[in-house]
C-alpha cells in the first residue's frame, strides 16, 4: 500500500492508503479527524466539506493520491479555539440543530467569505445550492454568514 | 459545556445506591443527600440523579433523553436551572447513561419530552433551590424566609450578604428535601425559561468536537458494511467473495441475516470490498410490486361513502401521498462490542431503553449488562425509534468477536428505511344552499396498517354534522414507521384541503368558513394570527395565490399561510407564515427552529422528494434522486409564536401537518386547479 505525505491543518502526516481512498476517510478513519462528516459519499450533500488551498472542496470526492502538496483545512483547523468569525456567528446565531451537517456548512461559508468578504444573497445561493441540512437551518445559515461578514442579518 | 463523560461512575453509584432511601422529587429522582452524606467526597452537592452542584459553582445537569436536534439537552436543562435560580452561564450538560430504572422513559418521540417532564423538572429545580436556601440560612442563623436567590447565589435580604451556590455544597448536602409541593415561579419571574437560550452543543458542533455515533472509535474495532437485497422480499441466493477478500484492508466476509457483511480496517475498504462481492439474490416474492400497483391496491380498498344530504352541493375526489424516507443527515450506524457476559453500544438512537432491552434479549443478558452510550444524534424524525441497525451491529460483533462499527451508506439508508406510509385518501363532503357544511365522509387508506375499518371519529377540529372518517391499513409489503407527525402527514393535508374545497363550493372565504365551525378557541386564535400576519385577503401580484390551513395536535396549535406563483411547470413559493401556540414556549429559539424545520420538510415533500417502489424495492438512491430543499430554494419563512397561557404542547411534530395543505391550497388559489397527488406536479393538477 502506498504512503502519502499530506498537509492537514498545518501539519504534515504520512498515511498508508490505497490511491483511490477519498480524503474524507483518510481524515476520519486514519487521522481521527471526525469533524468532517459522511453524508452521502457522492458529493451531493456537502457534509464532508473542507478547504483545499483555501477553496471549498468535498472531501468524499478527492482521492488521497490527487492531493499532492495541497493544503487541507478541516473544521478542526479552521481556528485554534473556535473563534473564526464564521464559528462565532454559528454559535451565537444558534444555527445548528442536530449539527451533523454544520461542519460542512461552516467550511463552505468560511471559503466563501475568503473569496467574497461581503457576499450577496445570490453569492450565498450559488455556494449553498449543494449543501443539505435535513433539519432546515437554512435561514439561520444565511443570517450567520451575513453576521460573519461583518454586517447585521 | 458538554462533557458527556463527566457524570462519573462514582457519582452515579452514589445516586443509585440510595434509591428508595431518599425523598423522591419526581418519578426518576432519588435524593441522595441527607440519606448518606459523603463527607470524604469532593463535596459536590448531588441532590438528585439529574443535578450536581460543584464547589466551583458549576451546575451539572444530566439529560436523560437523546438530543437529535430537537434541543432537549438545552430546553430540559433550562427547566431545572430556572427554578434553581442557577447562573445559566455556569450550567454544564451531560448525557445520562441508559438506565430506565433510574431515569424512567428515556426515549424521544411523539413530541413528548417537554410535555412529559416539565412539571417534574421544574419541581426538582425548585426543591434543590430550597435546600440551598436552607443551608445558607443556617450559616447565617436566619429564617429561610429572609433569603432569596438570584443567578447562582443566595442573598440575605436583611443584610445584603450573599453566598454562592458553590460555597454551599457541603452544607446543602446535609439538608433534606422540604416535604410537600414547592411553589413554582410565576411566569413574570422566569429568568431562563421563555428567554431563548442558544444550544449547549453549539461550541462543540462549530469546532468539530461534537461526537455522533459515526465518530466513535474503540481499540480493536473493525468497520463493517452489509450488502442487503434490492427487494424487501428477496434474500441471499449465493455469494462469491473471492475478489472482495483481496481488497486491501478487508479482514473478513460473512453471511449474515440480512445479506453479506464485509469487515475491514477502515470504512473505505469495507465499502470497496462490498462493491467487489458477486451476489445473487432470490427473486422478489412479487416482482410486480411497484408504486402504481400499491396505489391501485389502496384505491381498491375504498368502500361506499356515507350518504350526503339530499339537495346539498357535493365535492368528491381522491388524493394520493407517496412513501417518504426519513433520510437523516447521519446515516444509520452503530458500534457494538459484544463480550461473553456484557455488551457495549455506542450509537445515535431515539430509543435507548428499547435498545438496551432488545439487545439484552438478543444476547440473553440482563439489561444492566448492556451499556448503551447515547451519542449526539444526527437526525431522527422517527427513524431512530427503530432498532434494526442495532441488531445488525450486535450480530456482526458476535460473529467476528470484535468491536464492530457498522456503517450504512446513504444508499443503504435510502433503501432500507421504515417509510412514511403511502396513502390514498378518498373524500366526499357537502355544503347546503346556505354554504354550511352538512356532510363529511373521509376514507384514509394507508399502506402501513391502521386501527379501524369502519367509519368513526372524524378526527377534525371542526363541528360538522354527521362527519365521519374511516382509517384503514392495507399491507403492501413495504416497511413503514413513524415519520415526523406520523399519520397527520396525510390525514391533515387531506382534511385541510377538503375544507378549502368546501369553502370554495360554498362561495365563502376559507378563513371565515373555518372560523364558523372551529371548536377550539386556541386554534381559532392561531388561524386568525396567521391570516393577519400572512396578509390574508390583501392584494397580491398577478399570478400569485395564497393558501391557509391549521392543525391541532400533540398539545399544540399551528397554522400556515403560503404565498406562491406558478410559472410554466414550476411552483415558486414566495413566502410562508407559520404560527404556533405551544403554551409556554420553554425555549423560543427552539420553537422557532422546529417550525422552520417542519416548513422545510413540507416544501421538500410537496415540491421535490418522494420514495417510489419498483420490483419490490426502493428506486431512490441518494440526495440526487430524493431531492431535499436547499438554501437557495428557500422562500421567505416567518415564524410567529403566540404566547399562550394554556397547557404546554409538544414541538417536534406540530409544525408539519398544516404546511403541505397550505401549499396545496395556495396552488389552487394561483391556478384554479387542485392537487390530487403529492409531491405536487403542475402538469398533474386537476
Amino acid at each position: 500500500m502506498p504512503t502519502y505525505k499530506i498537509s492537514v491543518n498545518g501539519a504534515s502526516h504520512s498515511v498508508d492508503a490505497v490511491p483511490d481512498m477519498p480524503l474524507l476517510w483518510v481524515l476520519r478513519d486514519l487521522l481521527d479527524l471526525t469533524g468532517s462528516k459522511f453524508g452521502c459519499g457522492i458529493g451531493a450533500c456537502g457534509a464532508c466539506t473542507v478547504m483545499i488551498d483555501g477553496e471549498e472542496a468535498q472531501s468524499c470526492q478527492i482521492p488521497v493520491s490527487e492531493l499532492g502538496s495541497k493544503k487541507v483545512t478541516t473544521i478542526e483547523g479552521l481556528s485554534k479555539d473556535g473563534t473564526h468569525p464564521v464559528q462565532k456567528a454559528w454559535i451565537e446565531g444558534d444555527v445548528p440543530q442536530c449539527g451533523y451537517c454544520q461542519a460542512g456548512q461552516i467550511m463552505a461559508a468560511a471559503a466563501l467569505l475568503k473569496k467574497k468578504p461581503n457576499p450577496t444573497d445570490a453569492d450565498i445561493d450559488e455556494v449553498f445550492d449543494h449543501h443539505i441540512c435535513r433539519c432546515g437551518t437554512y435561514q439561520r445559515i444565511r443570517d450567520a454568514i451575513k453576521v460573519a461578514a461583518g454586517g447585521s442579518k | 459545556m458538554s462533557d458527556r463523560r463527566e457524570f462519573s461512575r462514582r457519582t452515579f453509584l452514589k445516586v443509585v445506591g440510595v434509591v428508595g432511601a431518599g425523598l423522591a422529587v419526581g418519578a426518576f429522582t432519588e435524593v441522595a443527600c441527607g440519606a448518606e452524606p459523603n463527607k470524604t467526597a469532593a463535596k459536590a452537592f448531588v441532590p438528585t440523579a439529574l443535578v450536581r452542584v460543584d464547589p466551583d459553582g458549576s451546575v451539572v445537569i444530566t439529560i436523560a433523553q437523546p438530543d437529535m436536534g430537537q434541543g432537549v439537552r438545552t430546553s430540559l436543562a433550562m427547566l431545572i436551572a430556572d427554578e434553581m435560580d442557577a447562573d445559566w452561564s455556569k450550567v454544564k450538560v451531560v448525557q445520562a447513561e441508559t438506565n430506565p430504572a433510574l431515569y424512567g422513559r428515556q426515549g424521544v418521540g411523539g413530541s413528548s419530552s417537554i410535555r412529559g417532564s416539565q412539571q417534574k423538572l421544574r419541581q426538582m429545580g425548585a426543591s434543590v433551590r430550597a435546600m440551598l436556601i436552607a443551608a445558607a440560612a443556617k450559616q447565617w442563623g436566619v429564617d429561610p424566609s429572609v433569603c432569596r436567590t438570584e443567578k447562582g447565589k443566595v442573598i440575605n435580604t436583611a443584610t445584603g450578604k450573599t453566598l454562592d451556590y458553590g460555597s454551599l455544597t457541603a452544607q446543602a448536602s446535609d439538608e433534606t428535601l422540604p416535604t410537600g409541593k414547592i411553589a413554582l415561579k410565576d411566569a413574570a419571574d422566569l429568568k431562563i425559561i421563555t428567554k431563548g437560550a442558544t444550544r449547549v452543543d453549539n461550541p462543540d458542533v462549530a469546532t468539530g468536537k461534537a461526537a455522533y455515533g459515526m465518530d466513535v472509535k474503540v481499540p480493536g474495532m473493525v468497520y463493517a458494511v452489509i450488502a442487503r437485497p434490492p427487494a424487501f422480499s428477496s434474500s441471499l441466493k449465493s455469494v462469491d467473495d473471492a475478489a472482495a477478500r483481496k481488497v486491501p484492508g478487508v479482514v473478513d466476509v460473512q453471511k449474515v441475516s440480512r445479506g453479506v457483511a464485509v469487515f475491514a480496517t477502515n470504512t473505505w475498504a469495507a465499502l470497496s470490498g462490498r462493491d467487489a462481492l458477486k451476489i445473487e439474490w432470490t427473486d422478489p416474492a412479487d416482482p410486480g410490486l411497484n408504486s402504481a400497483s400499491i396505489q391501485k391496491k389502496l384505491a381498491g380498498a375504498v368502500i361506499e361513502h356515507l350518504p350526503m344530504p339530499a339537495g346539498s352541493k357535493v365535492v368528491e375526489y381522491s388524493v394520493d401521498f407517496p412513501y417518504l424516507a426519513h433520510a437523516t443527515m447521519e446515516p444509520m450506524n452503530c458500534l457494538a462490542d459484544v463480550q461473553e457476559d456484557s455488551c457495549n453500544l455506542w450509537l445515535g438512537t431515539q430509543s435507548p431503553d428499547r435498545v438496551q432491552a432488545e439487545v439484552a434479549g438478543d444476547l440473553k443478558l440482563s439489561p444492566d449488562k448492556v451499556k448503551v452510550n447515547v451519542m449526539l444524534v444526527g437526525g431522527g424524525f422517527g427513524r431512530r425509534l427503530q432498532t434494526d441497525y442495532v441488531h445488525e451491529a450486535v450480530e456482526l460483533s458476535k460473529a467476528i468477536k470484535k468491536p464492530v462499527k457498522l456503517v450504512w451508506s446513504r444508499e443503504d439508508d435510502m433503501k432500507n428505511d421504515f417509510y412514511r406510509p403511502a396513502c390514498h385518501s378518498a373524500v366526499k363532503a357537502a355544503v347546503d344552499s346556505n354554504g354550511n357544511p352538512v356532510g363529511w365522509s373521509v376514507q384514509i387508506l394507508e399502506s402501513g396498517g391502521g386501527d379501524s375499518d369502519t367509519f368513526g371519529n372524524p378526527d377534525i377540529p371542526y363541528d360538522i354534522p354527521g362527519a365521519k372518517r374511516r382509517y384503514s391499513g392495507v399491507d403492501c409489503g413495504i416497511p413503514t414507521g413513524p415519520w415526523r407527525s406520523v399519520e397527520h402527514t396525510f390525514t391533515v393535508p387531506t382534511s385541510e384541503c377538503l375544507i378549502d374545497e368546501m369553502a370554495h363550493a360554498a362561495g365563502k372565504d376559507a378563513v371565515e368558513f373555518r372560523k364558523a365551525i372551529l371548536k377550539d378557541d386556541r386554534l381559532k386564535n392561531v388561524l386568525e394570527v396567521a391570516a393577519d400576519k400572512g396578509d390574508w385577503g390583501k392584494p397580491m401580484p398577478a399570478g400569485h395565490g395564497r393558501g391557509i390551513a391549521c392543525f391541532e395536535g400533540y398539545g399544540s396549535y399551528a397554522a400556515h399561510v403560503v404565498e406562491l406563483s406558478v410559472e410554466g411547470n414550476k411552483i415558486n413559493v414566495h413566502r410562508i407564515v407559520a404560527v404556533i401556540d405551544c403554551g409556554l414556549a420553554v425555549n423560543p429559539k427552539g420553537v422557532e427552529a422546529q417550525m422552520q424545520g417542519a416548513a422545510t420538510d413540507a416544501l421538500s415533500t410537496c415540491l421535490r422528494a418522494a420514495i417510489t417502489i419498483d420490483k419490490g424495492g426502493v428506486v431512490q438512491n441518494s440526495w440526487t434522486d430524493y431531492r431535499w430543499m436547499t438554501l437557495d430554494a428557500m422562500p421567505k419563512l416567518e415564524v410567529h409564536i403566540v404566547t399562550g397561557t394554556g397547557n404546554i404542547g409538544g414541538m417536534g411534530e406540530p409544525g408539519y401537518p398544516s404546511a403541505p395543505a397550505a401549499i396545496a391550497n395556495a396552488v389552487f388559489s394561483a391556478t384554479g386547479k387542485r392537487v390530487r397527488r403529492f409531491p405536487i406536479k403542475v402538469e398533474e393538477l386537476a
